[in-house]
């Protein structure tokens, strides 16, 4: 084999090792997410009718985790997950995915302004 | 702060107009906000005819700031005491009961922001909510806008039963802090339980919250209902050194 094939070689090894890298940092912060929020972080989302609003009875329903967010939301009004995080005092990651969650029962929704995600409560 | 109860009669409004009248006598800026929307009675005491009222505000036909009439120089009260009272034209009532659930998110929501709106507008140290009775809407709106809720209740077993449920499955669920106001206990009752202290303990440890304050019962107090403030007029009556008290207690919760 010539140096030239050795050395593609060597970089694709070395392409496939930071991928390797990248996915093992990712795995590792989820597992910390999940540890962080007492397993809620990974479950399944919480199923709700459709069409319910986010009233109190609504929020009063809901787990504690989700709650906390869709309390925090509806004070701020209009908010990114990192907003919420310091209005909760948990993770961004965490709240992002609560919020998330919140947006598949459709009780929250999201919004693009250029690179930031913001929810909102729809009133 | 809110003040709230499970059954109607514990003395809320008694309580908070006080509170609050204290409060500002010791120079603190309030603002109380009636939230029982569907029996007001602020308005009743300070005799208000305010431009607006706070169904305006939630209807969004005014700012919340708008709402408030400043009751300091009638009082000659050295802090400001804003005031926001509820309609209590029989047309508002109606109009309350007929909201619906898309309207109370709204509510909720105007609820939240209305609160930061006064806390940074007026500067105030406390804003009190004095709400109605029981789970409804505008009350557990106010609940979910105070950190910190004061339970009002009498000494009954119908009371007890009732304020166990709120406690587990409101205040407990929003993640308030919360205490007990123990209000018109009778005499008989205090001194067959071994004192006030005594039958206090009970009832912490039956209802599972920290008690705030004891007050006795005092017919004169319901003789005088809505017609003066005890902590202004009468600042040594015992019902307003049990409010002090109370003042005392909330300030380190």
């Amino acid at each position: 084999m010539s140096s030239k094939a050795d050395a593609a070689i060597i970089d694709l090894l070395r392409k496939l090792n930071r991928n390797v890298e990248i996915v093992s940092r990712k795995l590792e912060r989820l597992i910390e997410v999940e540890r962080s929020a007492g397993g809620h972080a990974l479950r399944p989302s919480v199923s709700v009718p459709e069409n319910m609003p986010l009233d109190v009875t609504t929020l009063l329903g809901l787990p504690d985790h989700l709650r906390k967010s869709a309390l925090a939301l509806a004070s701020l009004g209009e908010a990114t997950a990192t907003d919420l995080s310091k209005e909760t005092s948990r993770v961004r990651a965490v709240e992002s995915d609560y919020l998330n969650q919140l947006v598949a029962m459709s009780l929250v929704k999201k919004k693009r302004k250029g690179r930031d995600v913001y929810f909102y409560i729809e009133s | 702060m809110a003040f709230h109860s499970y059954k109607g009669g514990t003395g809320k409004t008694s309580l908070v107009v006080n509170l609050g009248a204290l409060f500002a006598k010791q120079g603190a800026n309030v603002c109380l906000l009636d939230y029982d929307f569907r029996a007001p009675s602020l308005n009743v005491l300070f005799k208000a005819k305010p431009q607006y009222w706070l169904n305006d505000y939630l209807e969004g036909k005014c700012e919340i700031v708008d709402t408030l009439v400043d009751q300091s120089a009638r009082f000659k009260l050295p802090g400001k005491l804003w005031v926001g009272f509820s309609n209590p034209s029989l047309e508002a009532l109606k109009d309350i009961m007929g909201k619906d659930r898309k309207w109370e998110v709204k509510a909720l929501t105007k609820t939240l922001a209305g609160k930061k709106e006064i806390i940074k507008d007026k500067q105030v140290d406390y804003l009190i909510y004095d709400t109605s009775p029981g789970a409804q809407y505008s009350s557990i709106n106010a609940l979910a806008g105070a950190d910190l809720v004061s339970l009002v209740m009498k000494a009954d077993e119908f009371d007890l039963e009732g304020t166990k449920e709120l406690s587990k499955g409101v205040y407990e669920a929003l993640g308030r802090k919360s205490g007990i106001v123990l209000n018109k206990i009778p005499l008989e009752q205090i001194a067959a339980g071994g004192g006030a202290e005594s039958f206090g303990k009970q009832i912490e440890s039956d209802v599972g919250l920290p008690l705030v304050g004891l007050i006795p019962c005092m017919c004169e107090l319901m003789a005088m209902g809505g017609k003066a403030i005890y902590t202004i007029e009468k600042p040594d009556h015992t019902f307003s050194k049990s409010i002090g008290q109370i003042a005392e207690k909330l300030k380190k919760m």
